[in-house]
């Protein structure tokens, strides 16, 4: 009951004093909602940015060495033993090559169904890269398959995920066609092509064949501008048309963790190959510039934050020079010089709790306010949020337990002079 | 009980170490009513305080309600206070952000030990309401009570947690002939109820009711 007592007793207090406890709640206030507000928008483009760039942190793409020494000696090319040699380094736990088809695909048409997504007479090129089916992971749709179907066969192709927004976002607002529709799984679509032709006439192979490509699935680990079909495909089809072998383009490898991708990326510049870092570096730098400006922001908060914790300060310590009669009361009541202290912190803590709950409550009522004036005012771009905020229930939790901090630490000066006062001089 | 032995205290101000109290001793037993009357400024209020465990800087020895007050520590003279002494001022010293009733509470707020609800100690506050007549003001503020009432409000908190000790500065200074002397007669009752009552006072009409009358001049008690 005596903590519940004297809580009570801080409430009292504070009832008493309603103008000095709403101008304080009313900073505590104002740097919850800056906190909540900033943190929300900084996790949300953080997301969204990652949706952008979803570099996964554990990948590090491996190309053919530059001309060095060890590129001479052939130590620089990507093939079949390089890629065992690249799966067996330490610290990796998976490689997976890739190889860029090297005859040309073309399509004059659009997929079975998909008339208005095609300008009439538009022959697309289709850039094609061959991978190995465990790089896409479960990205295949269910029970499909992504594999050689041999000579003649249905040949199954994988898109990336992040080309249907830009698609959406970019492409078709470009050729004045239609947007895919909400929602509409392109999963299992046919495009018709052809192989062997290309729209750059001296490109087009002798022998020209008609197929069908199958999108599969999607997935974030094909190149964004490629489609992806089985690695055997495309070896037969360079077989098919007499392109000799010039090795790999390219090798996925999966390191074990995180922190072994450093050591990982020596050891492959040590056989004498290439590290592509310009994904990992766009989503680095992405990341890089979205993190300093969250940090900004809340840095701002946590200043709102200081600046309410010194209003508190300030505002209890008048507040308790005012009231050392009262306190000498309490004390010949019976309260120690520690109930004083805590009943000046509670007072800070609830004005603090009060400040945060409203904060909160505002910064979360602004959120779908200003995703709406961004809607407004923003022009449709690929990957653009339903919502620029991200609502984790810790933050909530965050915006409530800063302000009390605050307001605590505003009150422990106002507390120990409290603590301080003598009751026989106070009441003589 | 009070009993005071050799107490001594004096203050600093800039001329120096200004004696206020010098070796007092005192004597109040269980269902006594002792007055100190003496001049302003003779330490009457600041013998009330280490009397009252409020004022821990002084010489000698205090044995309040049977506790030795030397040695205790902050916590446990806090104690002491909320459990056996209770504080009647002048200026009545009631909450003003407070309704009656809730001025009446503050003890058993502060009551370590025993937890009670809040329903618990508002109940037995409205009954120290009801001993002082005062049931009708309960929910009332102070500002909105008369002097007397404010007084018996503030009898009503210092009674709540059932003190051995009763220690009163000029209780009726600030209150008219009439209800003055309603204030003296409920002292006397609760004296001859077995607590121990001090008061200190420069009306001779409070002296009048008392077992005992002691002067206190230039820091020395006498009769």
């Amino acid at each position: 009951m005596r903590s519940r007592g004297l809580l009570w007793i801080a409430l009292a207090m504070l009832r008493a004093d309603r103008r000095g406890a709403l101008l304080d709640a009313a900073a505590a206030c104002v740097g919850a909602a800056a906190l909540v507000f900033f943190l929300a928008l900084g996790l949300g483009v953080s997301a969204s940015a990652r949706r952008m760039f979803p570099a996964d942190a554990r990948l590090v793409e491996v190309l053919p060495g530059n001309v060095t020494l060890g590129g001479v000696l052939g130590g620089g090319r990507l093939d079949d033993d390089a890629v065992r040699r690249l799966a067996a380094l330490p610290g990796a736990a998976a490689a997976w090559p890739r190889l860029s088809l090297r005859v040309p695909v073309a399509a004059s048409g659009p997929p079975a169904g998909m008339q208005y997504n095609w300008p009439p007479g538009m022959t697309l090129q289709v850039p094609v890269v061959g991978v190995a089916p465990e790089l896409l992971g479960g990205d295949v749709g269910a029970g499909l398959r992504f594999e050689d179907g041999g000579p003649g066969g249905t040949i199954p192709v994988v898109l990336s995920r992040r080309l249907l927004e830009i698609y959406d976002k970019t492409i078709a607002p470009a050729w004045g066609v239609r947007r895919l529709p909400a929602g509409l799984s392109i999963v299992g679509v046919e495009l018709p092509v052809r192989v062997g032709f290309s729209i750059v006439p001296q490109k087009t192979e002798d022998r020209i064949v008609e197929a069908r490509l199958k999108l599969v699935g999607l997935s974030d680990r094909v190149p964004i501008y490629q489609l992806a079909m089985p690695l055997q495909t495309v070896r037969r089809l360079h077989a098919e048309y007499g392109k000799p072998d010039q090795g790999f383009t390219q090798v996925t490898l999966l390191a074990a963790s995180p922190d072994a991708v450093p050591a990982l990326t020596a050891a492959v510049r040590r056989m004498g190959l290439s590290v592509d870092e310009g994904e990992r570096a766009s989503a680095e730098r992405v990341g890089t510039v979205v993190a300093v400006t969250t940090g900004a922001l809340v840095f701002l908060a946590g200043v709102m934050c200081a600046l309410a914790a010194l209003a508190i300060a300030r505002s209890l310590s008048a507040s308790v020079r005012g009231r050392v009669k009262e306190i000498a009361v309490l004390q010949a009541l019976g309260a120690a010089p520690s109930d004083v202290r805590g009943v000046v912190l509670a007072e800070g803590a609830l004005v603090g709790l009060a400040g945060g709950l409203v904060g909160v409550a505002l910064a979360i009522a602004a959120m779908p306010l200003a995703d709406r004036a961004a809607a407004a005012l923003l022009p449709d771009f690929p990957f653009r949020p339903e919502t620029f905020f991200a609502r984790p229930a810790w933050l909530a939790l965050l915006g409530l337990a800063v302000p009390v901090l605050a307001a605590v630490l505003g009150a422990l000066a106002p507390a120990a002079l409290a603590a301080r006062v003598d009751p026989a001089r106070a009441l003589s | 009980m009070i009993r005071l032995r050799g107490v001594t205290k004096s203050f600093r101000d800039a001329g120096g170490e200004v004696p206020v109290l010098r070796g007092v001793d005192l004597d109040v037993a269980a269902g006594e009513m002792v007055a100190i009357v003496g001049p302003s400024g003779s330490g009457k209020s600041t013998l009330l305080y280490v009397a009252g465990a409020l004022d821990r800087d002084f010489q000698g020895e205090a044995v309040i309600a049977d506790v030795p007050l030397a040695g205790l520590a902050p916590a446990a003279r806090a104690d002491l206070r909320n459990r056996a002494v209770g504080f009647v001022f002048q200026s009545f010293n009631l909450l003003t952000g407070l309704s009656a009733i809730e001025n009446v509470m503050l003890p058993g707020l502060l009551r370590r030990g025993a937890p009670r609800s809040l329903a618990e100690i508002r109940a037995h506050a409205a009954d120290a309401l009801r001993q002082v007549a005062l049931s009708d003001k309960a929910e009332q503020p102070p500002a909105r009570l008369s002097g007397g009432e404010r007084q018996r409000v503030a009898i009503a908190r210092a009674l709540f947690a059932g003190p051995k000790v009763l220690l009163a500065d000029e209780p009726t200074g600030n209150l008219d002939a009439v209800t003055g002397e309603g204030i003296i007669r409920l002292f006397a009752e609760l004296a001859a109820a077995g607590l121990s009552v001090l008061v200190v006072t420069h009306e001779e009409r409070v002296s009048r009711a008392a077992s005992r009358v002691l002067h206190l001049a230039e820091g020395r008690l006498g009769s």
